[in-house]
């Protein structure tokens, strides 16, 4: 059972004054200059934006820049010599992320710290510490239920708040949660007996998945299963017609992580190599150098974002890559969901099994 | 709809199309629908909310579409401009598409935020809009709503723009850009980007760097307008794709501005019409030129 404090609204500003003051940068869904909301840095509380609003994009950006340089290169007399660039890591904290956000990070932690260890991730991970706010306004298009986290999970958060009028509830939830509250224990009161609130109703906000939940096996590891025998099925080419292969997708998700590695010269005699998101919906992903493409149409780019989120990751790690959040759903300008694919490869997995013909 | 769901029966059973591309109902609003069977036809819509361009999908490299057999398309006036350069382009042949022209009074911004056509959400192209009947049709259908409505309030932001100094509106473009992450949504959505090796992918030399630092998203969108300009169709795709909303077609429009007032051309659904990127007057002002 997680330790529960209180902070006030007023405390919470006083907080985020606190850290700012001391250098630590403090990350907040807030207005963008178009008007809508995105995780930006704010100096004061009252930019940040708490009513629920969703951000435009995940919080994948705080963690793994949209670019990044890894080192710098020079030539002259004596020869080539590298620079290593490492962002410094400023420490960082996020309040209000949201619940499915917060819990992307930790999911990528996973393949993050697996065949190498990713040191700009982790340096960035460690100098951040994650305030989530319960979501109490699903999005249409969320589905964060549906895949057991829902709306006041606390995976990947180190504190989490509950709104209760003008107060928070707060969990305590990890070291680095109970370190931020004895830094700045006079903003946080005790509330012996305080319990968290219940989580909130499961979010599926289009209703796609409805149903499946009392399926007679988790709809999620039927899908894996399916998904691990139908390679080649036709669901594929049906699904991919209307995508036009732009990756909005990609670039909104909170578990999306793939990038490129560009070197980017100077002139002749230096340079810079950086590392860039990439997107496997783009045909150039998978362009090899003789010209053979392996996935040279969008049916085998769907197939494999599907894949990866919904049975090669599980396999590898024991979660799905991804959190429900609806972002790919909202942002895509064709129409794709991805809780109706799911649906619709969940029904053909879980349905019985044709029954051969008899022999009378 | 009646009228284009038996048009659509007809020429699928006829054999005359593989498959009819069009729009049909979804939690999210309509969204491209590719209708094969005859039976399946009543599963098309059009209406004001049908803001998509869907002859994206007639492009070259769209090879899952194409592998069908030959197409329909239902277009709106603003989408056939977009057939129209790809045939004056050599990259679709009249005969290879059947084209369903649909009579249109605007269409909104987004379908997931309005299901009302209305001054506040109607789609930033449509205010003003002179190409509400496509000539470019073997068939027509449905009769002419009203006007759509609203003011032309992108034309308005274009002149309040230039009315900037330089410095204001290159910090306007700063802010308006400092969101890009050069994810390509705006190339990839496009009907008139189809070249396989688009010129942000050359790296010797490298002429635009992929990285979104303010240098490769500077290069990246301002070369775009420019090959853009006197071909792009005004579907407003790029920016209803962008993941973070940027106005890019104000880059287009300003563009399109420019080339109207140098070349006298306009966007039209007349594949017969030179575009200015391929043909030239004889009275041009330039000397090379002649």
């Amino acid at each position: 059972m997680s330790v529960v404090k209180t902070i006030s609204e007023e405390a919470l500003a006083g907080l985020v004054r606190d850290l700012v003051a001391s250098g630590t940068r403090v990350l907040a869904p807030a207005q963008s200059s178009d008007g809508a909301v995105d995780y930006q840095a704010i100096q004061e509380l009252g930019e940040a934006v708490l009513n629920g609003a969703m951000p435009r994009r995940s919080l994948r950006a705080a963690l793994q820049p949209p670019t990044e340089p890894l080192f710098a290169w020079k030539r002259d007399a004596r020869g080539l010599k590298i620079e290593p660039m490492r962002d410094p890591a400023t420490p960082q904290v996020i309040v209000g992320a949201r619940p499915c956000d917060a819990a992307g990070i930790e999911v990528l932690d996973k393949v993050m710290d697996w065949d190498y260890k990713d040191a700009p991730w982790f340096a960035r991970r460690e100098a951040t510490t994650v305030i989530s706010l319960a979501c109490r306004e699903p999005q249409p298009s969320c589905f964060c239920g549906s895949l057991g986290l829902g709306p006041s999970s606390g995976q990947g958060a180190d504190l989490l708040l509950h709104r209760v009028d003008s107060d928070y509830l707060v969990e305590v939830l990890t070291p680095k949660g109970e370190a931020l509250v004895a830094a700045h224990s006079a903003r946080f009161q005790d509330t012996p007996g305080a319990e968290a609130p219940k989580p909130a109703g499961a979010a599926d906000a289009d209703g796609m998945l409805a149903g499946l939940a009392a399926a007679p096996q988790p709809w999620v590891k039927a899908v894996d299963e399916w998904l691990g025998t139908h390679f080649a099925d036709e669901l594929w080419q049906q699904i991919s017609l209307r995508c036009l292969g732009c990756g909005g997708c990609t670039s909104v998700c909170p578990t999306c992580h793939c990038f490129d590695i560009v070197d980017e010269p100077e002139g002749t005699q230096r340079g810079l190599r950086r590392r860039n998101w990439d997107t496997c919906q783009a045909s150039l992903f998978t362009l090899h150098a003789s010209g053979h493409n392996p996935r040279n149409d969008q049916s085998a780019r769907c197939r494999q974002r599907i894949l990866h989120k919904f049975h090669i990751y599980p396999k590898r790690f024991g979660e799905v890559l991804c959190t429900g959040c609806g972002r790919c759903v909202r942002t895509c300008p064709a129409g794709v969901s991805l809780p109706e694919v799911l649906r619709d490869i969940a029904e053909k997995a879980l349905a019985p099994e044709p029954v051969s013909g008899g022999s009378a | 709809m009646k009228e284009l769901q038996e048009l659509a029966r007809t020429l699928l059973s006829e054999g005359q199309v593989k498959v009819v591309v069009g729009w049909e109902d979804s939690p999210g609003g309509p969204r491209p629908a590719f209708i094969t069977r005859p039976e399946d036809a009543e599963r098309l819509v059009f209406d004001h909310r049908c803001v998509h361009n869907l002859v994206a999908y007639l492009s070259p490299g769209h090879v899952d579409v194409a592998r069908l057999g030959k197409p329909a398309v239902v277009v709106k006036g603003c989408d056939a401009r977009a057939a129209a350069m790809l045939m004056r382009e050599s990259q679709l042949s009249r005969e290879d598409v059947v084209l369903i022209g649909v009579r249109c009074g605007g269409v909104v911004r987004d379908p997931r935020e309005a299901d009302t056509l209305t001054a506040d959400s109607v789609a930033p192209r449509c205010p003003g809009c002179d190409a509400r009947q496509p000539a470019l049709a073997d068939h027509l259908l449905g009769e002419l709503p009203p006007p759509p409505p609203g003011e032309n309030r992108r034309d308005k932001e274009i002149a309040r723009l230039e009315a900037m100094r330089p410095s204001e509106r290159w910090a306007f473009w700063q802010a308006e850009l400092a969101r890009c992450v050069r994810c390509n949504a705006c190339r990839q959505v496009c009907p008139l980007c189809y070249c396989e090796r688009c010129v942000a992918l050359k790296t010797e030399p490298l002429w635009i760097e992929s990285s979104a630092h303010p240098r490769g998203v500077m290069a990246w969108h301002l070369t775009r307008a420019q090959h853009h300009a006197g071909r792009c169709s005004d579907c407003g795709e790029c920016e209803r794709a962008c993941p973070v909303s940027i106005m890019l077609s104000l880059l287009n429009r300003k563009a399109a501005q420019v080339v109207e007032q140098r070349f006298g051309y306009v966007a039209s659904d007349d594949p017969a019409a030179p575009a200015p990127i391929g043909a030239f007057r004889t009275e041009d002002t330039e000397e090379f030129i002649r």
